[in-house]
This record gives C-alpha cells, structure tokens and sequence, in this order.
C-alpha cells in the first residue's frame, strides 16, 4: 500500500479513495492518514475534479450522439432489415450448398448405375440373367423355384456340359467332327494322333 | 487383406490338389466290376499331358489328362466300348463318356485309352470327400454284336449301330479296291487332304430357364430325305428359326414296314447362308411307332449353332433323315451304300449322309499310310 511508515499511499489507492471504491480496512487507513496530510487530501481533492469532470464530458458526447439519431424507429427498421437480411443470405447459402450436394450425390449415383449396367450386359451372359432373374422371381415368391439350367456346349477344342457353375469339358483335338447326339447331348469324333484309334467323346445334361 | 487371404486359400487349394495328382488318389476313381472282360491294367494321369490344377478368377480348374491301359480279358473279339465319366459334384446334373469304337481288340490284347478333361467349379464350393472324377465301363461291344456292362447311356445301342456302319463302310472300299476302282475310292477317302475333312461347327444346346422363344423366331419348313429301304420314312416337318438358333424341331414320320418300330434316330443337316451343308447330328427317339402308323416327334429345346470361329451361323434350311431303326425285336436296320446312293442326286449332300466314324477312321488311314495301308487295314478286319 505504501514505500514506508510515513510514506504517503501510492496514487492508485488515493485514486480509488476518492471514487470510494477502497476496501473497508484500506479505506481506514487511507483516510486516517489523509487526516495528517494535506498533500495526500489534496491529490484526492484532484482525482476527484477530474473525475467530475470526465463524468461532465462524457455526458455531453452521448447527448451529441442521441442527437444525432433523429429517428429511432428508422433505425429499429434498418437493424431489424438487416438481420432478416442476413438470415435470408444464410438460409440461401445453406441451399444453395444442399442442391449441389445432392446433384453431385445423383450424378455419382447415375454414374455407377450406368458403369455397373454397362458392365453387366458385356459381361455377363443373356442366361445367367435370365437365370438370376427366376431365381430372384422365386425368392419373392412370384414365380415357382427355377429348373436348374443346363447348357451343353460344343467348340472345336471340346464339348462341355455346365450346371451350377460346374463345367465339365472333354478336350478333344483341332479338327474333331462335333454333333448334336441328343437331345441334351454332344458328341465329338476324331481319330487319336497317339494311339491311332478313332475316339468318340460324349457330355449329357440332364 | 481379403485379396491376400483369398490368394492364399486359393494357392493352398491348389498345392493340395497337385499333391494328390501324383497318386491320383482322389482325382481319378476307375471302377470296373470283377467279371468284366476289360479290365484296367495301368492308369497314368501324367499322358498325354501333365494333370494339372490353377485357380482362373474365382474358379478352380482342373486339366485332367489320364491314359488308361485296358486288356481284353474276355474269350471274344471286342468291337468297342463306352466308358463312362462322372463327376460327383456334377452328376446327375451332367456326365460324360468316351468310346473307342472299330476297336477290334483279340482276347487278351491290351489298348490304350486317353482321355482329356478339364473341371471348372467355383472355389467356394470346396471339395468332397469322394473322388474329383470316376470312370467306369458302361458297355463293352462284342463281334458277334452281344455286349456287357450296364448301359446307363444306353451306348449298347449306339455300338451296333457303329459297328454296322463300319461293317458296311469297309465292305464297301473293299470292294472298290478288289474292283481296282481306284479314283473313286480315293474320292470317298477325301483324296487324302486335310482341308476335305466334314465341314466344322459350333454349337450351344440350352434346356430350362436358359431357353427362351425370342419374338423373332419364324417357322421354317423342314426337307426330308427318304432313303428307298427305310423302313421309316420322314414325311414333313418345320422347327422355329431365329438367325443361328433353332428351338424345337418337329417331324412327321411314318412306318412303312410290317414290323414294330421301337428306337430311331434322326439325322438333322443345317444349311449355312452361303447354301453349305453341315451335320448338325443325329437325335435317338425311343418311341412305339406300329406297321403303317404315323408319329410325331419333337425335340425339346433351343440349338444355337456357330462357325468354329464363334460368329454366329444363320440357319437356311434344315434336312432330317432317318439315320436307323431299331424293331421291337431288337434288330437294327442302317441305311445301305444303295440307299445312300439312291436317296439324292448331290453329291456334296450323298458324302454327308454317308459320314460314318469308320469312314473318318479309314481317310485317316489313307492320308498317314497310303493305298497300302489302307489295303492293310481293310485285309486285317475282313
């Protein structure tokens, strides 16, 4: 609070004192020491001008502003104005970035529809859909369950019989005569290279 | 890390069935009953080609090359057989056999058979206890035309029929040969060229949900070729066409003999666009025809028919003729040099109904071995 037994109170506290903010205990002590010093009670004295003086002054600036806003109303409009405005902008901004999302979401969407379409149709074969799609129409019960398919196949380098994704193909070689045995069957005919004997391969569907 | 697993499952998946490969314990059952007159001697999975097993895509495949050393074990000569092929995991969906007909193997001669065969099936579906693939004898065939052996694929039948054609064949170029008509018989032989063998095709038979009528089919008429003895005798027919595809051919046929027919088998030719002929095959009907009745057949399913090269071939026009018969009696009759001869005027159409297997088999002959060896061959069967 002070430099020493008879020093006189540091500024601040002779400040504080004279807007009497001082905590009670400081405030005794102040005041008891004021009563022994005039130069102390006179610093006092001058914050205590000074501050009148702010207050004077700082109340003519604020009547010189109010002055200033002649209509009050208006200025209730132009406040209100502006916030609604804001809000508006915002609520704009927040659609305005939805709508892109969602297109974006529907383009990506129609993209890979598309790819996976695309990829369907040049890969998979017209009876693994149609295959698939009973097996699908059975599952929902809208069809009754689907006779396994049964495809027997004839190339020049064997004849194949394919069920359940099971193949069984005998090879045979370039060359070999292939025919229809059956009416779920193949054959092919060729004469062995190694044993010189003439071979007749066969697959049966069901 | 799925990728990896999935690798390694698949590469153990593999090690394993390479490992049992060298046995062919597991991969190859042979089943022949004691008393058969063929019996295996030796059984090689590495000829004539290494057995193998690689893993393509999400599949398991298996390239199965077996030699199987047989003896005639029987008192009679041996004519031919059908051995059977069967895959557990297949059957009864789907099996497969081969047959060595013209085989004219003495008792107690031993001949190879070679059989290539590949198995596709999905890596999820894992393996069963039992063996990848068993063989079996289904029908032996006899010269004096009696058989043995179960005849699940009802190849009994189909033996005889071989052996007649090729009874009647070799008769036949003996003949030319005795007579010196040397020209014609290397016509029949396809001069010895390569580029003369039966023209090629390709060819899907699709059952079940797979085969579907298209808006575009339009009904085709069927020809027919009556041969002058034939005791069954094609009157009309017609089958749904859509470019390469043809769906449920139907055929008027009728009984001209006084006897009960029992078996038969349709011969079908397609013609291509460009007016080629090609034997589309032979289709075996077990069906009660009586002396002078009329039947109607139809064949079930969808044929969709390509060049070798896969490009889809349109179907023209499509040929049946009866190819035998079977009388309730169990007799057989075939069509003879004269009937073939007598039945047309075109000659490409005469040499496709006159394709036999021995045929096939004797042009080989003539083409590795000449004049001589053919002269050989037909002495030694006479």
């Amino acid at each position: 609070m002070s430099s020493g037994p008879k020093a006189h109170p540091a500024p601040e506290f002779l400040a504080l004192d004279a807007r009497g903010d001082l905590p009670l205990f400081s405030r005794l002590r102040v005041r008891a020491h004021v009563l022994r010093c005039s130069e102390c009670e006179h610093t006092i004295a001058l914050f205590q001008l000074a501050h009148t003086e702010l207050k004077r002054e700082a109340g003519a600036e604020t009547l010189t502003a109010f002055e200033a806003i002649a209509d009050w109303d208006r200025l209730e409009r132009e406040m209100l104005g502006n916030i609604t405005v804001g809000v508006a902008a915002a609520r704009c901004i927040d659609n305005v970035g939805r709508k892109r999302s969602w297109y974006v979401t529907l383009a990506f969407s129609t993209a890979m529809a598309a790819l996976f379409i695309a990829g369907w149709l040049t890969h998979i074969p017209a009876q693994e859909t149609r295959q698939l799609t009973a097996k699908l129409a059975h599952f929902a019960r809208l069809a009754p369950p689907p006779v396994p398919a049964n495809l027997v196949r004839a190339t020049p380098t064997g004849i194949a019989v394919r069920s359940d994704g099971i193949t069984l193909t005998i090879l045979h070689p370039p060359g070999a005569v292939v025919a229809v045995s059956g009416s779920s069957s193949a054959e092919a005919r060729f004469v062995d290279e190694d044993t010189g004997q003439l071979t007749i391969t066969s697959v049966y569907g069901q | 890390m799925a990728n990896k697993r999935f690798g390694l499952f698949s590469l153990l998946a593999s090690l394993a069935l390479i490992a049992s490969a060298d046995t062919g314990a597991n991969w190859l059952e042979v089943q022949f009953p004691h008393d058969s007159p063929v019996l295996p001697v030796t059984l090689s999975l590495q000829q004539p080609g290494p057995t193998t097993a690689t893993v393509r895509g999400a599949s398991l495949v298996v390239d199965l090359h077996a030699s199987l050393l047989l003896r005639n074990t029987g008192t009679k000569t041996l004519s031919g057989l059908t051995l059977l092929v069967e895959t557990p995991d297949l059957t009864p969906a789907g099996r497969g056999s081969v047959t060595v007909p013209s085989l004219h193997a003495q008792p107690g001669e031993v001949f190879p058979v070679h059989i290539n065969m590949q198995i596709a099936r999905p890596l999820s579906m894992g393996r069963s206890k039992g063996p990848m693939m068993q063989l079996s004898l289904d029908c032996a065939l006899f010269s004096d035309l009696t058989a043995y052996g179960p005849d699940k694929l009802h190849a009994r039948r189909q033996l005889i029929v071989y052996e007649l054609q090729a009874r009647r064949d070799r008769h036949y170029l003996a003949g030319l040969l005795e007579a010196g008509k040397l020209a014609q018989l290397r016509e029949e032989l396809n001069f010895g060229l390569q580029d003369l063998n039966p023209a090629q095709l390709a060819f899907e038979l699709l059952h079940g949900p797979t085969a579907v009528a298209t808006n575009r089919e339009q009904p085709l008429a069927v020809n027919t070729v009556a041969f002058p003895d034939a005791p069954l005798k094609p009157l009309s027919g017609h089958a749904e066409v859509a470019g390469n595809e043809v769906r449920s051919p139907r055929l008027e046929l009728r009984n001209t003999s006084t006897r009960t027919v029992k078996n038969f088998e349709i011969g079908w030719i397609i013609r291509d666009d460009r007016g080629r002929d090609f034997m589309a095959g032979s289709l075996p009907s077990a069906m009660q025809v009586g002396p002078v009745e009329t039947a109607s057949l139809t064949q079930p399913g969808t044929l969709r028919f390509s060049h070798p090269s896969g490009q889809p071939m349109v179907v023209d026009g499509l040929l049946a003729f009866v190819n035998d018969v079977e009388f309730a009696d169990g007799k057989l009759w075939i069509p003879s040099r004269r009937d073939i001869t007598e039945a047309t005027p075109d000659p490409v159409l005469r040499r496709v109904l006159g394709s036999s297997p021995e045929q096939q088999r004797l042009a080989e002959i003539y083409r590795h071995k000449g004049m001589g060896g053919l002269a050989d061959e037909l002495k030694r069967l006479d």
